[in-house]
């Protein structure tokens, strides 16, 4: 690389030479901006976990009530090595696991059926919309009671709460995401000699799976809550049982360790989402904050 | 799977005949959001004979796409009758192939993916049309950018995807409504003489919405004008510029071209101005 800044004698092929060093600048430039931002991250959790672990150890915040991270990691730890009382942790963890998943498996598929169902037939639609509009606007957590009651306390019960939380968001979504279908893609195939079962799958399905995507972020987050507040409400397992014993024990220490768990599980299903959703929607243009992203990083 | 749609096709074609398109005292009216009656179409008479070429011009809203529609099946006149090849149209009219203003491409299909479109819906096998969408993504210019999605194309090449489209089913019909009215001069008419070319080929009949007295002349055999809102039939030019045309951005320097321009122009001018006058009033056109 030949410096010729200050050069009289700029040919143009120096020209391209030079610009070489602006790039290998703003490279740098950039490196150093990544590692402020991580900097400044950890910053943050050390001020908040630190101040957490001070503000208890010097007694203005009673950790009887609010707990202390210290304590926090020594329950996760008790909790590994000699597990809960209702058996190991891996135990605890995979039970939760599987209802919510089984719960967002079966919440999402019905949403999406009869989203797709009543978003292509007007008038299955304008027969059911107010009954939906009450079924939504109820409490449905409360409906755990019932399948408590009902399905007694094995999995089935948790299952069916996920799903009825997870159900009803991505029903709205795959329902709103089949009436936008564009009309001249409509039209194009209608005239092209489509059946309506291949306009359902090669036009109304794919327009709707931007929608539905969508909606599966939050609906994942749903189908946890479902899981642990159907094990709250009586169950032989699983960390909301965890969660629920900690609290009879005032041990707060054990509800933030439950916690932590669940938000690692919901990350991890977050991103196994977003991989999804990549693969799925691999056909669109970069949206301007993802290209925004792609600069960044 | 491939023989079936192989007789299909020839169902189509011998159902189809020639594909004479009809519209006999044709009337379309619309009931606004507003709960009026509108008037887009009234008594509506034209005939386009098997194979020809016919360019609709007319001041906007007076009613051109609405003819589209209603010739592919899409949408029902509210008097009258149109008929293709014969047969009164009742439902989707088979043979038909329709081209929009704006592109009608899946987004999530590749070009490949969208040109088979057409064979994939009459019901032929992956492979088999593949093949087919192969032949006419090559024929409109695109070969190598098969596995590229709509969005990573010009709008030119969009316009070449849709064409390859509307034209691999072999249409005994092709509706276009206003296809190129988006793109720049250049392109448009680069275009416009890719469509020539491959209509010559296959000569289905045509009719062809456009702002443009221009392109319409070059294009077409027969030129219709229509009046300002509600449309109607003002009057019908036979363009006797002799084929193949050959370039479009020629063909208008020939002194028959600017006689046939001049005479059309004068009767389109009329209806341009009654519709503007009426905007400018704030009325419905």
């Amino acid at each position: 690389m030949t410096e010729t800044t200050g050069s009289a004698l700029i040919s143009p092929h120096t020209e391209t030479q030079a610009a070489a060093p602006d790039v290998r600048h703003a490279k740098r430039r950039r490196s150093r901006h990544k590692v402020l931002v991580w900097a400044a991250r950890l910053a943050t959790l050390v001020v908040v976990i630190g101040g957490w672990q001070l503000l208890t150890s010097a007694k203005v915040v009673d950790k009887f009530f609010w707990g202390q991270p210290s304590g926090i990691v020594a329950q996760l730890d008790d909790w590994v090595r000699h597990g809960t009382a209702y058996g190991s942790i891996w135990l605890q963890i995979w039970t939760t696991f599987k209802e919510a998943v089984l719960g967002f498996v079966f919440g999402v598929a019905a949403g999406v059926i009869v989203g797709v169902l009543l978003g292509q037939f007007r008038f299955l639609a304008e027969v059911l919309s107010p009954y939906i509009k009450i079924a939504n606007a109820i409490p449905r957590i409360v409906l755990g009671s019932l399948f408590t009651v009902a399905l007694g306390l094995g999995i089935s019960a948790k299952v069916s709460l996920a799903a009825v939380l997870v159900f009803f968001v991505v029903f709205f979504n795959a329902f709103q995401g089949v009436r936008e279908v564009d009309r001249n893609l409509l039209n194009n195939a209608r005239v092209l000699g489509a059946s309506r079962g291949a306009i359902t799958r090669h036009v109304v399905l794919p327009s709707a799976l931007t929608w539905i995507i969508a909606s599966l972020h939050v609906a994942f987050g749903l189908a946890i809550i479902g899981a642990i507040v159907g094990e709250f409400l009586g169950a032989q397992r699983g960390l909301g049982l965890v969660i629920a014993t900690s609290q009879n024990n005032f041990n707060p220490d054990g509800v933030f360790a439950a916690m932590f768990i669940i938000a690692i599980l919901a990350l991890t299903a977050e991103g196994l989402i977003g991989l999804l959703e990549r693969r799925l929607l691999s056909w669109r243009p970069p949206s301007p904050a993802e290209a925004a992203e792609a600069a960044a990083a | 799977m491939a023989s079936t749609f192989a007789r299909r096709r020839r169902a189509v074609h011998a159902g189809i005949g020639a594909a004479q398109i009809e519209l006999a005292g044709v009337t379309k009216r619309f009931v606004t959001p507003a709960g009026s009656m509108f008037t887009a179409l009234r008594d509506v008479d034209l005939v386009i004979d098997p194979g020809r070429f016919c360019a609709v011009v007319g001041p906007t809203g007076c009613g051109k796409s609405t003819t589209l529609t209603m010739v592919a099946g899409l949408d029902r006149p509210s008097a009258g009758e149109v008929s293709v090849g014969g047969r009164a149209v009742d439902g989707i009219t088979p043979g038909t192939s329709f081209m929009f203003q704006v592109d009608a491409l899946l987004p999530w299909k590749t070009v490949l993916g969208n040109v088979a479109l057409g064979p994939v819906f009459g019901g032929a096998a992956k492979k088999e049309a593949q093949a087919q969408a192969r032949d006419w993504v090559r024929r409109v210019g695109l070969a190598g950018f098969e596995d590229h999605h709509p969005h990573q194309l010009s709008g030119g090449m969009r316009k070449r995807v849709s064409l390859a489209a509307a034209l691999i089913n072999e249409p005994s019909i092709l509706l276009m409504d206003e296809p190129f009215g988006a793109l720049d001069v250049q392109t448009k008419a680069i275009m416009s003489n890719e469509l020539l070319g491959l209509w010559e080929q296959a000569r289905p009949s045509v009719i062809f919405v456009t702002h443009d007295l221009e392109e319409a002349i070059a294009l077409a055999d027969q030129v219709v004008v229509m009046t300002a809102g509600p449309g109607t039939v003002k009057a019908v030019y036979d363009i006797d510029l002799p084929r193949p045309r050959g370039a479009v951005q020629e063909i208008r320097f020939e002194p028959r071209f600017l006689e046939l321009h001049h005479q059309i122009w004068a009767s389109l001018r009329e209806e341009v101005e009654a519709a503007y006058t009426r905007t400018a009033q704030g009325g419905r056109s």
